[in-house]
């Protein structure tokens, strides 16, 4: 038997040991929890050189689809991958179930306290969050107060932010993204590489679909016409080319059938908004745009905008146009705000939250505020109007200078922090080409939620990110961060043959 | 369709198309000249800057015009606008703005190709000579126009790619034939041996040899180099048979009835094609041929202008 064993070539897995981590596929060293036992047997007979070779197709077929995006640097746009790693992240039914539960509850406590807030203001009223709180929230937009958004729906699109801590094994939301929230095309793209240049590993796995994603949007879109059903015309606006998520604009435009526009593309007249076309103007109902607020419309927001459309803002109040999302959906995501989520759920739906919040402290809290700064070193720090990882500070992995600098910087504007115990993520085994094998990679998980004013529509599992850097806890693209397919199995979770 | 998409098909087929026309002339002139005299070669080079590229910008990198330097300026030059590596630049940017209105065929196409280009070294293709290099271009820009025509649906962004390669085909095909004639006239008497070999070259470089053997049975005579090139109704790559093309596809757009002009595009395209189908070679020569080829050119520019003011750019009062 040992003879037998030692004869084995060896195995990518060999030495793989998830340490005090929650790993996602192990749950001892060399035992794979249940619904990863078969995608182990797989790999582990595979050999390093076989998995390059997907690894490599995997890749080529990213550049050669353009899925990239572009690094400015010396003047000259280089072109970078997203890495994408081909160990897959696994959900069993029963667990994506509750999670599915959970986000459902948490994006319509959400939509309510957006069309409350831009409303009547119970909510203020009964001070269940401070007026303070709210009115200086960055994203709170003034000019939306008393508009009604088409069907009440404000968050037609959110991706919610989840991790799992390795101390508790249970999911726990880390932020919300009601604005514009950008991703859901690699979904859709990895899991098409994925089963493209790695079919063997779907063999007896019975992976729920997710390509229904776009004929869900797009008919949520259709149903905001302000002329009712009769073929309203949607386009999506993008910023342009130029933006890092123009691959996604792109990708969403082309797969649901719509027209791509930029700001130049569209003129407003006498509060209709037009696309210009070569035979003439042509009206358009609903605009998915994927432009922030300030430079939606330079007649309201920020006047040097040239990304927007003068008069736009115009056309919405009047109800000529439906936009997605709503306009001022940033005070729901401010990470100041997020604290009280738990709680518009408690007051808007009578409910205990399905899926808890990470611990928050709010530095705008004198009490908060010390603690804050007494524990800097063992806390991640958060500017709350930023995203993408930006304006962050790890505690534990800072150096003496940055924390004073973010000390003296917290204290001067307490409102903009917010403060967070680190979170031990989960992990999964990741390939790590340097060592040619896996090692435990720290991952989040960020499921994309559709609201059709009645029921939310979330695409089994959503998007996997992954921090390639041994040891970060920082899974945004913008700080090195990768991502993976991800599948939510069906009731049976594996099945037998097929 | 939105007029940005239009103005982005039109230009993508503009600049493969003058990609490839820059490939042909350098592959057939490098390999013509191999036989010539160093003198000889000094005179040969030069006529390619005239035609694909701008001679003062030239004269600015290189002293000189020889095979290498006029082979690094048209193919791979980043700084010239008409270079091959320059226009499948622009022309991949172009569909990447559009990507989800052309076929995924045609996105994978034009990227990989944008892709394999830039891997090229230009020190080692200088050193090899240009017809790898020239040869990949030539049939990557055919094969995506046999992607865009088996995939795209022929509606009116096709014509849009339709009308971007005739009118750009139709201009070069008429400047290159401008540019040979003016040379071989101008040439010292010395060199007057070569005009065969150079009329051979034009007949080549626009992919046209084979057919003139077949039409003429003749030796070759510049006269009827000239009849099969701009003249000829069939061939696709004579000045004619691509203005044809374009005024196909602007009354696809339009939807005009032959015989009437719904714009000035359509108007001038009208004008030109009939003064190329009812002149013969002969009254040409009679008339001035430089002249006539350089007016040609100057209507081919005029009927692109005209089409970007009817469809591309918006006067903003709706």
């Amino acid at each position: 038997m040992s003879n037998a064993a030692a004869a084995l070539p060896p195995n990518l897995f060999d030495g793989y040991d998830p340490g005090p981590y929650y790993d996602e596929m192990f749950e001892a060293p060399g035992k794979p929890r249940p619904h990863y036992a078969l995608l182990f047997q797989r790999l582990a007979g595979m050999q390093a050189t076989q998995f390059q070779e997907h690894r490599h197709l995997a890749d080529l077929a990213f550049l050669i689809q353009g899925i990239t995006f572009t690094v400015y640097s010396d003047g000259r746009g280089t072109e970078r991958l997203f890495p994408f790693d081909l160990i897959p992240r696994i959900l069993p039914h029963a667990e994506w179930q509750h999670i599915e539960r959970g986000l459902s509850q948490r994006v319509i406590a959400l939509n309510l306290f957006l069309q409350d807030v831009y409303g009547p203001q119970r909510i203020l009223r009964d001070r269940r969050i401070p007026r303070s709180l709210v009115y200086s929230c960055p994203h709170f937009r003034r000019e939306m107060m008393g508009i009604e958004a088409p069907l009440g729906i404000f968050t037609h699109i959110s991706g919610i932010d989840l991790v799992r801590d390795s101390n508790s094994g249970e999911f726990l939301v880390l932020e919300d993204n009601v604005r514009t929230p950008s991703g859901v095309s690699y979904v859709l793209e990895n899991r098409l590489v994925m089963t493209r240049t790695f079919p063997g590993v779907f063999q007896n796995y019975e992976v729920l679909p997710i390509d229904h994603y776009p004929t869900e949007l797009i008919s949520i879109l259709r149903g905001l016409s302000p002329r009712g059903a009769q073929d309203p015309v949607v386009v999506l606006l993008t910023p342009g080319v130029f933006n890092s998520a123009y691959f996604e604009h792109s990708f969403l435009a082309g797969q649901m059938g719509v027209e791509l526009v930029e700001g130049r593309d569209l003129i407003v007249d006498a509060g209709i908004v037009y696309m210009k076309t070569i035979y003439g103007l042509k009206r358009v109902d609903v605009i998915y745009r994927r432009i922030d607020d300030e430079f939606l419309d330079p007649l309201e927001f920020r006047p040097d905008s040239l990304l927007g459309v003068p008069g736009l803002m115009g056309a919405y109040r009047a109800g000529n146009v439906a936009l997605a999302n709503a306009v001022g959906n940033g005070v729901a995501d401010d990470k100041a705000i997020y604290a009280y989520v738990p709680e518009f759920i408690r007051y808007y739906l009578g409910q205990d939250p399905i899926l808890p919040n990470v611990p928050t402290y709010l530095c705008s809290r004198p009490a908060d505020l010390q603690y804050v700064l007494e524990r800097l070193p063992e806390l991640v720090v958060k500017a709350v109007g930023e995203s993408g990882g930006y304006g962050m500070l790890m505690g534990p992995s800072a150096d003496r200078r940055t924390l004073a600098e973010f000390r003296e910087r917290i204290a001067a504007s307490p409102r903009n922090y917010i403060a967070q115990p680190v979170i031990p993520l989960s992990t999964v085994p990741s390939h790590d080409p340097a060592a040619s094998r896996f090692a435990g990679r720290h991952v989040d998980l960020r499921p994309y939620c559709l609201f059709n004013g009645e029921k939310v529509i979330v695409v089994p599992g959503g998007l996997t990110r992954v921090a390639l850097q041994p040891g970060s806890l920082v899974v945004n693209s913008s700080q090195g961060g990768g991502s993976k397919d991800t599948w939510v199995l069906g009731a049976n979770d594996v099945v037998a043959d097929r | 369709m939105l007029s940005r998409i239009a103005d982005s098909l039109y230009w993508i087929s503009r600049y493969l198309e003058r990609a490839q026309e820059t490939a042909r002339i350098l592959d057939v002139n490098y390999y013509m000249v191999l036989e010539h005299s160093q003198a000889a070669q000094r005179l040969r080079w030069q006529p390619l800057i005239d035609i694909a590229g701008d001679p003062e910008d030239f004269h600015r990198v290189h002293p000189e015009a020889n095979s290498q330097t006029v082979f690094e300026y048209l193919a791979f030059r980043e700084e010239n606008p008409n270079s091959i590596a320059a226009c499948i630049a622009r022309a991949r940017e172009n569909a990447r703005t559009i990507r989800e209105r052309i076929s995924r065929e045609m996105w994978e196409d034009i990227n990989s190709l944008y892709h394999t280009i830039h891997r090229f070294k230009p020190s080692e293709e200088i050193a090899a000579g240009p017809h790898r290099f020239c040869n990949l271009v030539k049939f990557a820009t055919h094969r995506f126009r046999g992607v865009a025509d088996g995939t795209l649906p022929h509606d009116e962004g096709w014509q849009f790619l339709r009308i971007g390669s005739g009118l750009e085909r139709a201009e070069m095909t008429a400047r290159i034939v401008d540019v040979q004639y003016r040379d071989l006239v101008e040439a010292p008497r010395e060199f007057r041996s070569y005009d065969n070999h150079q009329w051979l070259a034009v007949l080549k470089s626009v992919g046209a040899y084979e057919a003139y053997r077949r039409t003429y049975l003749s030796r070759v005579e510049p006269e009827r180099v000239a009849e099969l090139l701009i003249l000829h109704a069939d061939h696709p790559r004579s000045v004619r048979f691509n203005i044809q093309e374009t005024q196909a596809g602007l009354r696809a757009i339009s939807g005009t009835m032959p015989g009437s002009y719904a714009n000035e595009a359509e108007r001038l395209t009208g004008r030109l094609l009939e003064s190329l189908r009812y002149h013969r070679i002969e009254e040409i020569f009679e008339r001035g041929f430089h002249q006539y080829l350089e007016e040609t050119q100057q209507t081919c520019r005029a009927i692109g202008a005209e089409i970007a003011r009817t469809y591309f750019y918006y006067a903003v009062t709706p």
